[in-house]
This record gives C-alpha cells, sequence and structure tokens, in this order.
C-alpha cells in the first residue's frame, strides 16, 4: 500500500495531508467514502443523533432504524423487504451464509475464486484469493471457475462459466446446495466484471439445486456502478440475499443483509442478536447516505462522470502499452497493468510505482487483483469530470515516464 | 437537515411540565395492592436530575414497532410487553417519547460506559467527524495509534499489540484464528453458559442453547461452568479445573489452540467463575500447548471496581483479550490485544478491516479511556458497587424469591427462585418483576438461561441513589408480589 501517508483531513472528493497538501482521493478509502468525505448532510445527521442518544441497541423501541430499514427495503425489488444490520460487510456475509445453511438445511455454498467476502471463518472460506485465507479449517466451500473476460479460460463466454457451477454441484455435493454467493463486480480481486450471462445461468442452476442466490453489494451497491444502484440489476437478476457494507454509511461501521420474509423466519429458531447493529447513529447516517444520494444525484453522476472517465482510460491504453485492460461500470474502475498483451504477464513493481507517483502527483489510487497489477479507481460518488481529467492526465504523465 | 425534518412528525407537543426531571409516579402505585397489604407506602422515586430532554416529535412507539415487524424480520425481539420507545439518553437516565426519565441500570447491553451522551465523547466525535470519518489503515492517522498506545499502557504483561475491529463477535473471531495459527491445534474450549458471539466461529464458543443455531462450530469443548451458586462443585475451583483436563485428555488429541472465558458472565447471567479457576485453567491450557483468551467485552475497563480488567479479579494474565461494548460507550468498536509473539501469526496473511480502526471511533474510544480515568469510574464503581451489593443481600435477607446475589463493582447479578434448596427458576415473576420496575422507572436487564436473573450493569456514573432508587424499587415490589 502507498507508504507514509498521513491522512488528517477530508472533504468531498479530496483529502489532506499533515502538511496541507490536497490529494484527490480516487479510491474512496476502498469505496467506502459514497457520499464525499464529511459530506456536510450525513455529518449533521450523525452531530445530531449523537447530541441525543447514540446507543442503547434494538431491545428497545428508536426510530432511526425503522426509518433506515424501510428506505434500504424501497431500494430493493422482488420481495427482498427484510433488513438486519450488523456493524461490517464481513459480519453481513456471515449472516447470509448462516441464513442460507438454515433455510436450506444444506452446508455446501459456492463462491467465485478471486472474490472477496470477508475475514471471519466463513467468509474467509467463501473468499477466495490465498493471501486473504489463513491454515485454518474450511469447510462447506466450493470455489468455481471466475468468470473472468480478461483472463478467464472461456472468455466472455458466460455460460460456459456457469456449467462449472454444475459441475461441481454434481460432483462435489450431495447435488443440492446451501448457496452461491458472488459480488457483481469483483473488488479487491482487481474490479472484474462478471461474464455477460453468467449470473442469471447460475441463477437457475442454483435454484434447481435448492440453494439461494446471495448478492455481495459491499462494493458494487449505492448507485456507485452508475447504470444500476445495484451490481445485480445489471444482470438480470433478483437475489435471495443481499449484503451491503462501505458506502452504505459513508464511512459509519455499518453492514447490512436484505432478504425476503421466507428467508428471514429461519432466525426465528434462536435468538441472533448484534449488540451495536441498527445503532440510532448509524442508521441516521445510513439513512442521510441514501437521501445525499438522491439529492445529489449521485448514481447519475457516476454513470456520467464513470463513463467519461473510463473513455479516457480506453483512449490512454491506446497510449501505453502497460495497460493490458480497463473495465468496470459507474465508478467502479480497474485498470489492469501487464508487461505483455498477448501472455498478459502481470507487472511487478509497477504498479507500486505508478500508485506512488501519482501519490506524489497529487492523486490516490488504489491497487488490487490477485497480482496486485490493477489500479482499482473508486472514488467518491461526486468525483467530477475535472477530477476524471486529472487522474487520467497524472495517470498518462506518470506511465510516461516509465 | 431537510431529510431528518421530513423524518420529524408534528404530534402533541408534550406539555412542559412533563419534561421536568423530578415527577412524582405516585399515580403509577401498583393496582394489584392486596387490602391486607399497607398501600400508604408511596413507591420510590427516581433521585432528581437536572437535564432538560428535547421535545420529540418523531413516530410514535406504536409506529415505530408496527415498522419493526415489517422491516427488521420476525426474529427482531425487545424488551417489555409493551415496548419502550427511547428517544434521548443523558449519563444514567434515559427519555422515552414522552420526555419521561428513566433509570438506566443496564446501559444498553453493558455498553454505555461513561454515560450517555458524555460531553467529552461527544466533543471528541464531533472534532473528529467533521475533520475525517473513513480513510482505513492503508493510510495512517494518528487517532488509532493515540488509542492503541493507550489502551496497551492498560494491559499487563507483554499484551502490546491492539486490533482494532466493530464488535464483540469480530474481535471473538480473531482471537480464535489467531489461536488456531499461532498453536497450530484445532480444539477450544470455552464455558458452559458462555456468550461470545453471533457469527460462525464464535456461536460454536457461545454455550447457551437459546442462542445457537443448528449449524457446524467446528472442534468446541463446552466444559463445566465454575458456577458458584448453580455448579455441581460449589465454590471448588480445582473440581472445576479437573473437567478442563478431562476434556483434554479424553476429547482432544492432547493438545488445545485455546480456552477463552468472561471472567464474570455476561448473558449468562452475571456468573463470577469459582475464585482460583482461572489461574488452574491457564495452567492446564498452557500444558496443552494452548493459550488463554479472555474476553472482556463486559467485564473490562473499570466495571468490576477492584479492577481496570476482569481477568485481575483471578490473578491470571491472558495471552489474547477481547473487548467490545463499553470501550466506546457505544461507538460500534471492538480490540483485540495480544503479545506480538502472537501477533507475529497474523503476518502471515492479509488480514484487513476496512472500518476497524477508523479515526472517529479510534477518537471516541480515546476519550472514553480518559473519561474513564479522569473521572476515576473504576473507584466509583467500587464504591457504589459495594453499597448496591450490601443492600441487595440486606434484601436477599427479607425476600425468599432472591436466590443469590453477586458480581463485581457495577457488574452485578440477582437470581430469583421460587425454591430456595432446589433453586428453581422464578422465571414469571422475574418477568412480573422486570415490567414492575420499567412502570416505575427503572430499566434493568435480564439474563441467565432460565430469564431468572437481573442483570444490573449501569453506566459506570450510576451513584448511591440511583442504587438505593433501585433497591428500594425492587424491595417495593417483592413485598407486593
Amino acid at each position: 500500500m502507498v507508504a507514509q501517508l498521513n491522512l488528517v483531513e477530508g472533504k468531498m472528493q479530496y483529502v489532506y495531508d499533515e502538511n496541507g497538501r490536497r490529494y484527490l482521493d480516487a479510491f474512496g478509502g476502498i469505496a467506502t467514502v459514497s457520499c464525499g468525505h464529511c459530506h456536510p448532510d450525513v455529518v449533521e445527521a450523525i452531530v445530531n443523533q449523537t447530541r441525543l442518544l447514540q446507543h442503547t441497541t434494538v431491545l428497545y423501541l428508536n426510530h432511526n432504524v425503522v426509518d433506515f430499514g424501510e428506505a434500504l427495503a424501497a431500494k430493493m425489488p422482488g420481495e427482498l423487504k427484510v433488513v438486519f444490520f450488523t456493524n461490517s460487510g464481513t459480519e453481513a456475509n456471515e449472516l447470509a451464509l448462516m441464513m442460507a445453511r438454515l433455510y436450506t438445511g444444506c452446508h455446501d455454498i459456492i463462491s467465485i475464486r478471486n472474490g472477496y467476502h470477508g475475514n471471519a471463518t466463513s467468509t474467509m472460506g467463501v473468499t477466495a484469493q490465498f493471501y486473504h485465507k489463513f491454515n485454518v479449517v474450511q469447510t462447506g466451500v466450493h470455489h468455481v471457475l471466475n468468470p473472468d473476460p480478461y483472463r478467464g479460460v472461456f472468455g466472455l463466454d458466460g455460460a460456459k462459466y456457469a456449467n462449472d457451477v454444475q459441475d461441481i454441484i454434481n460432483h462435489g455435493t450431495c447435488g443440492h446446495v446451501a448457496g452461491f454467493v458472488a459480488e457483481a463486480i469483483q473488488g479487491v480481486g482487481g474490479v472484474i466484471e462478471l461474464a455477460p450471462g453468467y449470473l442469471p445461468a447460475v441463477y437457475s442452476i442454483i435454484k434447481k439445486a435448492g440453494g439461494v442466490f446471495i448478492a455481495d453489494e459491499v462494493q458494487s451497491g449505492f448507485g456507485r456502478t452508475g447504470s444500476h444502484f445495484w451490481g445485480f440489476e445489471a444482470h438480470g437478476i433478483v437475489p435471495d440475499i443481499v449484503t451491503l457494507a462501505k458506502g452504505i454509511g459513508n464511512g459509519a461501521p455499518i453492514g447490512a443483509v436484505v432478504t425476503t420474509p421466507e428467508i428471514a423466519k429461519v432466525l426465528k429458531y434462536a435468538y441472533y442478536f448484534s449488540t451495536f447493529g441498527g445503532n440510532p447513529v448509524c442508521a441516521a447516517a445510513g439513512l442521510a447516505v441514501l437521501n445525499v444520494i438522491e439529492k445529489d444525484k449521485l448514481q447519475q453522476n457516476a454513470y456520467v462522470v464513470g463513463s467519461y472517465l473510463k473513455d479516457r482510460l480506453n483512449s490512454l491504453m491506446e497510449k501505453h502499452e502497460i495497460i493490458g485492460d480497463v473495465r468496470g461500470r459507474g465508478m467502479l474502475l480497474g485498470v489492469e497493468l501487464v508487461k505483455d498483451r498477448k501472455l498478459k504477464t502481470p507487472v511487478k513493481d509497477e504498479n507500486m510505482q505508478i500508485l506512488e507517483q501519482m501519490k506524489d502527483m497529487g492523486v490516490l489510487v488504489g491497487k488490487g487483483g490477485f497480482y496486485g497489477n490493477v489500479l482499482r479507481i473508486t472514488p467518491p460518488l461526486c468525483f467530477n469530470k475535472e477530477d476524471a481529467d486529472f487522474l487520467v492526465d497524472v495517470m498518462d504523465y506518470t506511465m510516461s515516464k516509465m | 437537515m431537510a431529510a431528518l425534518q421530513s423524518l420529524l412528525k408534528r404530534t402533541t407537543k408534550p406539555n412542559r411540565s412533563d419534561l421536568l426531571a423530578c415527577r412524582p409516579f405516585s399515580s403509577l402505585r401498583s393496582s394489584s395492592a392486596t387490602a391486607t397489604q399497607t398501600i400508604t407506602t408511596p413507591p420510590p422515586q427516581i433521585p432528581p436530575f437536572d437535564h432538560q430532554p428535547h421535545p420529540y416529535y418523531g413516530p410514535s412507539a406504536d409506529e415505530v414497532f408496527s415498522k419493526r415487524k415489517q422491516f427488521l424480520g420476525p426474529s427482531l425481539f425487545h424488551f417489555y410487553q409493551k415496548p419502550l420507545n427511547i428517544v434521548e439518553g443523558k449519563m444514567q437516565y434515559l427519555y422515552d417519547e414522552a420526555g419521561r426519565r428513566y433509570l438506566d441500570a443496564f446501559a444498553g447491553i453493558v455498553t454505555v460506559s461513561a454515560g450517555h451522551c458524555h460531553p467529552d465523547i461527544l466533543n471528541a466525535i464531533f472534532g473528529q467527524s467533521k475533520l475525517l470519518q473513513h480513510a482505513t489503515t492503508i493510510y495512517l492517522h494518528h487517532a488509532i495509534a493515540d488509542f492503541a498506545e493507550a489502551l496497551a499502557a492498560k494491559m499487563p504483561g507483554n499484551l502490546k499489540v491492539v486490533y482494532f475491529v466493530n464488535s464483540g463477535s469480530e474481535a471473538n473471531e480473531l482471537a480464535m484464528l489467531m489461536a488456531r495459527l499461532y498453536t497450530g491445534n484445532l480444539g477450544m474450549i470455552s464455558l458452559r453458559n458462555a456468550y461470545h458471539g453471533g457469527s460462525s466461529s464464535t456461536m460454536g464458543l457461545t454455550a447457551l442453547n437459546t442462542w445457537k443455531y443448528p449449524l457446524p462450530e467446528g472442534e468446541i469443548h463446552h466444559v463445566m461452568n465454575p458456577d458458584p451458586y448453580r455448579g455441581v462443585f460449589g465454590a471448588d475451583a480445582d473440581s472445576y479445573a479437573k473437567d478442563v483436563q478431562d476434556h483434554i485428555d479424553y476429547g482432544t488429541s492432547g493438545k488445545v489452540a485455546g480456552f477463552i472465558a468472561e471472567t464474570i458472565q455476561g448473558v449468562g447471567g452475571a456468573v463470577e467463575l469459582v475464585p482460583g479457576y482461572l489461574k488452574n485453567v491457564y495452567d492446564i491450557v498452557h500444558k496443552a500447548g494452548g493459550v488463554c483468551i479472555a474476553d472482556e467485552v463486559q467485564t473490562g475497563f473499570g466495571r468490576t471496581g477492584s479492577h481496570y480488567w476482569g481477568f485481575e479479579t483471578q490473578g491470571v494474565i491472558p495471552d489474547i483479550v477481547t473487548m467490545a461494548k463499553g470501550i466506546g460507550n457505544g461507538l460500534p468498536l471492538g480490540a483485540v490485544v495480544t503479545t506480538p509473539e502472537i501477533a507475529s501469526v497474523m503476518a502471515q496473511k492479509i488480514q484487513f478491516n476496512t472500518f476497524g480502526g477508523n479515526p472517529v471511533c479510534s477518537a471516541g474510544g480515546l476519550a472514553v479511556l480518559k473519561v474513564l480515568d479522569n473521572e476515576k469510574r473504576q473507584a466509583h464503581c467500587a464504591d457504589v458497587g459495594s453499597h448496591l451489593l450490601e443492600r441487595l443481600r440486606s434484601l436477599q435477607q427479607r425476600h425468599d424469591i432472591i436466590g443469590d446475589v453477586r458480581g463485581r463493582g457495577l457488574m452485578l447479578g440477582v437470581e430469583l427462585v421460587t425454591d430456595q434448596k432446589n433453586k428453581t427458576p422464578a422465571k414469571a415473576e422475574t418477568a412480573v418483576l422486570f415490567e414492575k420496575l420499567r412502570e416505575l422507572g427503572i430499566l434493568v436487564g435480564k439474563g441467565g438461561l432460565h430469564g431468572n436473573v437481573f442483570r444490573i450493569k449501569p453506566p459506570m456514573c450510576f451513584s448511591k441513589d440511583d442504587a438505593d432508587f433501585f433497591v428500594d424499587a425492587l424491595d417495593y415490589f417483592m413485598t407486593k408480589l
């Protein structure tokens, strides 16, 4: 990661170091600062609520959690109407996996190679990059071929990749599974958009095997992809469970699971409780975020500016051999760097060098991908065209000097 | 602002006198008073408090409750037959939608340590929220380092490395991961009646059937609970410790990953482990290659009065300590503290927590530590706690329904039984008293596997007057039972 950068302040899409130097934050604290650093509406909601009541737990009533739950449910299609609040993406995915297993009575979960879903026991199991997996016991997980248009063996043929899911079910499980979990666009994995046609095909397969479909929207949610509010919408499917975190609170520690009333019932078997989950302050922040996304038209902005940015990055690809791929949607973009376009050999040190030099020039981007060779661009959604130009110009300059 | 205001509907504005702190509750005299009982004794009154709650114009209790059922799932449970709509808090008091004040004797489940909306903590939160809410630890920020340093300074031995997470469950998950990686062993040992979280692995450690779902847990051994009141060996630490050795000898390969315990069980009903138990068990576990984890989620930060950390009451130094709840006075914050040696296993791979250690929660956490120190809350817990304990023990002499009074500082439990000899849990009576206390303006907690234990774990600014009010109320209603 970028060494030694002491960030002490943030405002909208900019952050400031200890010397008061301003940087363009094109990483958004890992796709988390959705509205913008210290967005006045969100800060106001936090301050106003913190003054009144920080915490009592949901053992008592408080309007904030229901207002937020209602607003979130309203953004969901189909029967996705019941919301559970946690404190992180890991906790949300842990709960989703638990519900899938309880609902189906099965243990096996299928996830995609190169996916990232969290770092607790079950979530580390479905996470599929060895750098993030410790040598502990992992049960009930099967990792299928990654429908990666750029590096995947079947290119853009989503249906072919989906066959691997059926194969695993046929030969690696009892024929029935608890479910499938995937990010519509892999985040940590390097902004990989799942090949077209993949998710709908997998959806059918999973349903036939009695499983539930979990959409991890931790990075792709809340309008970031521009074309849709939720990443899964671009694939024309309606999941059974959706998990949320990161951008949901503009940085406030919030996670959420949205599911159907039917699936939600499984938790009635015993007591399930989150002490901090749904606390008034975070709920107020979350509701403010939804309102800001609407008011500031952030999804539309993500679409317009994101498309513009992607176009400019594609032009850059024509100019610099080191760019192997430009991909993503809206403001969830990735630039993969290679030594050789044909062999797609990942760069080794160049990515870090570019990251450092871009930082020196005032632009912060992220790093990802299994080989660490992908520049991840996930800014606060208030990022504008001038910012996009600056980012690309700086990238261009940096690459030219290499 | 517009967003917030559009949510607030104008309902009848509460009249000013309703907002006054000192409001006699004589109108709430129990209607179940029999002719033979004296009804001339008025019920006790909440101590005075100088704070004006804000007028509330938001949704009513009924509206909120109905929306909860619709949007938050059928599994969401709540306290009280008629759920309570809490809209404001100040120090050890809470206010409902009508501006009525309650004594908070449960602190949002042992979480509001410094006091609701403590000014120093508010300032820290506001100050930091206005500067920078979030960037993640891929960048530097002083708040997390300052907080980690301050927390480590509170720890004995070589407990110097801090990991920040967002909850107790996350903290215990991480502790388990470290234990397994460090030792290379799989088996974990936890106490029956313990609670350690609701995620995959922590649910395995949790040992109360009401909190467990039928899911695989991995290798977890639940040992006999060294419960002085209900345990088969009474207060004999050695016999309970033998059970741990037994499990290791017969149920494992002879080697384990670790042992975890709360020094005073929280959800389990304020059960304080038999003295001498942990020293004994830590020895056994270390010999079996395991590490010892102290779950300080509820007992930490001076709440026990006699010590800052619960484990100190047992004279041990754990290998890993987990914290949450009171650490942030309500901020979503958890932490794991361990030795550099154990922490080194985490360097094998990338383990990253997006929200963990964020500037706002770190600043808030540091402010909490400072408040607890500056306002000498630990000593206060010892002082008020011992007064409360003394009064509860006297009460126990007068009411047969009190089977046991236990705990330390402001982490106390009162177990109710219908039969002192058989210790039959008085579940129904506890429920009745629970409601009665609420009617009088006292919000207490409930726990124990049979729901027959009052958990008294208030914000650590709870006063002697509050304690007296609490005990007088309990006395008042128990007399009428």
